[in-house]
C-alpha cells in the first residue's frame, strides 16, 4: 500500500509541476520567449498575494480572484514593451533580458520582504485529508492543486483549439508575417498570449505558496522542474506538459519511497533517461500550440 | 494617374544598403483591373509587394490606397482596408486546418463574424478547389494545394486588391491552367489583381496590362504583348530566354548590369 500511496502522492505533486510549467510552455511555444524569470514571476505572484491580502490570516484562496488578472494585464504589458523588443532584437536577447528580470525580481523581493520565508494561509484546507484506502492519504489541498492544473491546462488548450483568439494565437505562432497579411494584429495577439501565460504563472505561484514556504530566491529552483516537465511532456503540447509534470512527480515520490533522500535524484535520472531515449518528449506537438 | 485609381504609387524608393529594390517607382492600378509584373530576379518585384502590403517600410515616396496614404499603416490594418498578398513560397499556417487558415483570414482580414465568416471561408475554399480538404492540416498539403491555399486565404480577407507572388511557379501546365481560371474568376468578381509571374503564358492569358521592373525601376508599362515586344524588355527578359535557346550564348551567365537595363540608354 505504500507504493499505491507513493503513486497517488506523485500524481498530485505532478499536478503542481504541470500547473507551474504551463506558463513556461505557453510563453515558449506561442510567443517564442524562453522565460528564465518564470520561477521568479511565480514567486512574485505569491508575494503580491502576501502584500495585498489584508492580514496573514486571511484565506489566501481569495488571492486567486485578483492576482491572476493583475498578472494577465502585467503580462500583456511586458510583452508589448520589454519582451517584444527583445524578440525583435534576436532570440538570445530574450534569454538575457529574462535572466536580468530574474535578478531584478529576486533582489526587489529581498529588499521589500527580506530573506525570511513566507507562506500563504489556506486555513483548514492546508491540513485536512481523506483516506480512500488504508495507508493512502489524500490531502485536500494537493488534490485541489491537481484538479486546478487539469482545469487550467484544459481550458487553455480549449481556448487555443476552439476560439477565434486561440486560432489567431496559433496562426501568429506559426507565421507572424503571414498572419498579419491575413489581417491579424500580431502584436496585440502575442500580448494576449503572454497575458494568458502570466495569469497561469500567477495561479501556479499561489498554489506553490499554499503548498510550501517560499523566499525571494525560491523561483530559480522551481524553474528547473518547470523546464523538465515541459521537455519530458514534449515541447508545444499542453497535455504533454501535464503528463510530463506527472512523470516527474511520480519519479519524486517513488524515489523517496526507495530512499528518503533519493526523490530529487530520481527526478533528474528520469529526465536524463527521457532525453536519451525520447528527446522529443512523450507527446511532441504535431502542431505548434 | 487618375483620381479613381485604387492603388497609386508615387516615387516610391527603397534600398537595402547598396541594393536598390525600388527607385522612384510610380504607377497606379484601377479598381477591378489586372496588372502583371515581370522582371529578372532581384528586380524588386517581391519587395514591391512587401511595401504595398505593409511588411516592408518605404524609404521615401507615397503609397495611396483608395485615395488615402497607407504609408505608416500596419500590415494588418492595410489588410482590413482591402490589400492582401500571397507569398512566393507558400506560407500556410501548418498547425491549423485548411479551413482554420481561411477562417482566420475571413474573421480578421475580412472583418466578418460567425456565420458570415464561415460562409466566406467555405466560399474561398470552393473557389480554389480545396473544399474537400478543409479538415486536413495545412502542413500536409502538397505544393499545388499550398499555392491554392495562399490564394484562398487572400481571397477570404475580402480584398479589393490581391497581390499574387508567383503562384504559378513550379506547377505543371494543367495546374497552371487551373490557377489561371481561378485568378480570372477572382478578377471577374471585381477584385483588382496584381500578379508577379515568371510563367509569362499564365500572365498573358490573364492580365490586361503588364509592367516590367529591373533594379527597382519601371522600364515598361502597357499592353502585355506590346510590352514584351519592346527591345529593352526583350533584352532583359526574353533575351536571356533566347540565350538559353542558344541564340546569344554570351548572355547566359552574364549578370544583369545597370546599363543593360537603363530605360533611357541603349546597350553597353
Amino acid at each position: 500500500m505504500v507504493w499505491v500511496n507513493a503513486i497517488v502522492q506523485g500524481l498530485m505533486l505532478g499536478g503542481l509541476f504541470a500547473l507551474f510549467a504551463c506558463g513556461l510552455s505557453l510563453l515558449f511555444g506561442v510567443v517564442g520567449v524562453i522565460n528564465l524569470a518564470h520561477g521568479d514571476f511565480a514567486v512574485l505572484g505569491a508575494y503580491v498575494a502576501v502584500a495585498l491580502l489584508p492580514s496573514v490570516h486571511t484565506n489566501a484562496l481569495w488571492a486567486l480572484l485578483f492576482v491572476p488578472p493583475i498578472f494577465a494585464v502585467f503580462g500583456y504589458g511586458a510583452q508589448r514593451t520589454v519582451l517584444q523588443r527583445s524578440l525583435d532584437t534576436g532570440p538570445l536577447t530574450t534569454l538575457l533580458v529574462t535572466f536580468g528580470l530574474s535578478v531584478v525580481i529576486q533582489n526587489a523581493l529581498l529588499e521589500g520582504f527580506s530573506a525570511d520565508s513566507h507562506s500563504l494561509s489556506v486555513g483548514a484546507l492546508a491540513t485536512s485529508a481523506f483516506h480512500p484506502a488504508h495507508g493512502v492519504v489524500v490531502p485536500y489541498l494537493r488534490l485541489a492543486i491537481l484538479l486546478t492544473a487539469v482545469a487550467v491546462l484544459g481550458s487553455v488548450q480549449l481556448l487555443l483549439a476552439r476560439t477565434s483568439v486561440g486560432r489567431q494565437i496559433r496562426a501568429v505562432a506559426d507565421d507572424p508575417e503571414a498572419a498579419s497579411v491575413s489581417g491579424v494584429s500580431t502584436r496585440h495577439i502575442t500580448g494576449i498570449a503572454a497575458g494568458i501565460a502570466f495569469a497561469t504563472v500567477a495561479v501556479a505561484g499561489l498554489a506553490f505558496g499554499m503548498y510550501a514556504q517560499f523566499a525571494p530566491t525560491t523561483g530559480s529552483t522551481w524553474l528547473l522542474y518547470a523546464f523538465e516537465a515541459v521537455i519530458v511532456g514534449g515541447l508545444g503540447s499542453l497535455w504533454g506538459t501535464l503528463a510530463g509534470g506527472c512523470v516527474l512527480g511520480l519519479a519524486q515520490t517513488i524515489g523517496e519511497q526507495i530512499a528518503p533522500t533519493a526523490g530529487t535524484l530520481a527526478v533528474q535520472l528520469v529526465f536524463l533517461a527521457m532525453l536519451a531515449v525520447r528527446p522529443t518528449g512523450l507527446f511532441p506537438a504535431r502542431v505548434a500550440v | 494617374m487618375t483620381d479613381a485609381a485604387l492603388l497609386q504609387l508615387n516615387a516610391v524608393s527603397k534600398r537595402f544598403g547598396q541594393v536598390v529594390v525600388a527607385d522612384g517607382l510610380s504607377f497606379s492600378v484601377d479598381a477591378g483591373a489586372t496588372l502583371g509584373i515581370v522582371g529578372p530576379n532581384g528586380a524588386g518585384k517581391t519587395s514591391l509587394f512587401g511595401m504595398i502590403s505593409g511588411d516592408l517600410p518605404v524609404d521615401s515616396g507615397d503609397i495611396e490606397f483608395d485615395g488615402r496614404s497607407v504609408v505608416g499603416i500596419g500590415t494588418a490594418e492595410r489588410c482590413r482596408l482591402g490589400i492582401t498578398r500571397t507569398f512566393q513560397v507558400p506560407r500556410p499556417f501548418d498547425g491549423l486546418t485548411v479551413f482554420e487558415n481561411v477562417l482566420v483570414a475571413a474573421q480578421q482580414g475580412g472583418g466578418l463574424r460567425r456565420a458570415a465568416a464561415v460562409d466566406a471561408a467555405l466560399a474561398a475554399l470552393a473557389e480554389t478547389g480545396l473544399a474537400d480538404r478543409a479538415n486536413m492540416m495545412a502542413g500536409q498539403l502538397g505544393l499545388l494545394a499550398r499555392k491554392r491555399l495562399e490564394v484562398a486565404r487572400g481571397l477570404s480577407t475580402q480584398p479589393r486588391l490581391l497581390l499574387l507572388d508567383e503562384v504559378a511557379g513550379g506547377l505543371t501546365d494543367p495546374e497552371v491552367a487551373e490557377l489561371v481560371a481561378i485568378v480570372r474568376r477572382i478578377n471577374g468578381a471585381g477584385i483588382a489583381v496584381v500578379w508577379i509571374e515568371h510563367v509569362v503564358r499564365a500572365l498573358l492569358s490573364t492580365v490586361d496590362r503588364l509592367i516590367c521592373l529591373a533594379l527597382g525601376k519601371l522600364i515598361a508599362d502597357g499592353n502585355p504583348r506590346e510590352v514584351l515586344g519592346r527591345p529593352e524588355v526583350k533584352e532583359l527578359f526574353l533575351g536571356t530566354e533566347s540565350a538559353i535557346a542558344g541564340d546569344r550564348p554570351e548572355r547566359v551567365s552574364e549578370p544583369v548590369s545597370e546599363p543593360a537595363i537603363d530605360p533611357a540608354g541603349g546597350n553597353p
